[in-house]
């Protein structure tokens, strides 16, 4: 994967008014800026550290990360589905780079 | 051959009873000697980074145990991906909700490693995420909430492989 490639997975199936899960996983080296290339080159830090979640237009999560946060970032977290829209997820690292994904919340039909 | 959640689930029960019966031993005098709200149980603050992030997020606000759960291992062999789940039970309704979950690693070089900013849409506090660990420490969660109350839960997570360079 390259930097910024995003997933974000939901439940197959959704109902209306249902607590789904959302797990996301963002393409991202994390790095602490503590360690050395193998020539002894120091690695600067480069981490997210900003991520905005939106729903239906709205935003209903913001996570602040340091570069304690794993390489390549999974995060999961849960959403009351009460309306249809589109779930972003927006990802800022500390250079600046902005990652952005979108999975469509979407009722199944009974 | 029992689950690892249920014999970490037997662990707790195990452990919450030789707690509480030093409690009871030792209540009088704890409360006698220490004016401060924390309880037995609870990390020792291990320095000023630590106890000044606290005081910056919850100022002079009781720290209780409760309503929270951090779910970590006791031992991790690789301190480059060590994983955490936080739940509460704390409702997410528009009148009371969990603002923000903050999660403070005592001896990592930046301790306060992630805040999760909620709001009701979110439905309940379940977050799952994996961590770089330097060394073994105690970890917190801890949740402040729409009334201004703040609820702790702590893990002690012994790390075999540094994994903050």
């Amino acid at each position: 994967m390259t930097i910024g490639e995003a997933r974000i997975r939901l439940p197959d199936r959704i109902a209306k008014g249902d607590l789904i899960t959302v797990n996301a996983i963002v393409s991202h080296p994390m790095d602490t800026g503590f360690f050395r290339t193998a020539d002894g080159q120091p690695i600067p830090a480069y981490f997210i550290r900003d991520v905005v979640v939106s729903y239906a237009g709205e935003q209903v999560a913001r996570f602040e990360w340091t570069s304690g946060v794993s390489r390549d970032p999974i995060v999961s977290f849960t959403l009351r589905a009460d309306k249809e829209g589109p779930l972003t997820m927006v990802w800022t690292d500390n250079k600046g780079g902005v990652y952005r994904q979108t999975a469509t919340v979407a009722f199944t039909a009974a | 051959m029992p689950s690892r959640r249920s014999f970490l689930a037997r662990c707790a029960v195990v452990g919450a009873g030789l707690i509480g019966g030093d409690l009871l031993g030792r209540s009088g005098r704890l409360l006698a000697a220490a004016p401060s709200l924390a309880d037995p149980g609870d990390p020792e603050v291990p320095n000023e980074q630590v106890a000044k992030l606290l005081k910056d997020l919850f100022g002079d606000r009781p720290i209780r145990k409760g309503h929270l759960s951090l779910d970590m291992p006791v031992v991790a062999e690789d301190g480059r991906i060590v994983p955490v789940i936080i739940e509460s039970d704390l409702p997410m309704t528009a009148d009371r909700y969990v603002k923000a979950v903050h999660l403070i690693v005592d001896h990592n070089p930046d301790p306060h490693l992630a805040a999760y900013h909620l709001t009701p849409a979110i439905g309940s506090v379940a977050i799952q995420t994996r961590i770089k660990m330097k060394r073994t420490t105690w970890v917190r969660a801890i949740i402040d909430t729409s009334a201004g109350d703040v609820w702790a839960a702590y893990a002690h997570v012994n790390v075999s492989l540094n994994g903050c360079g």
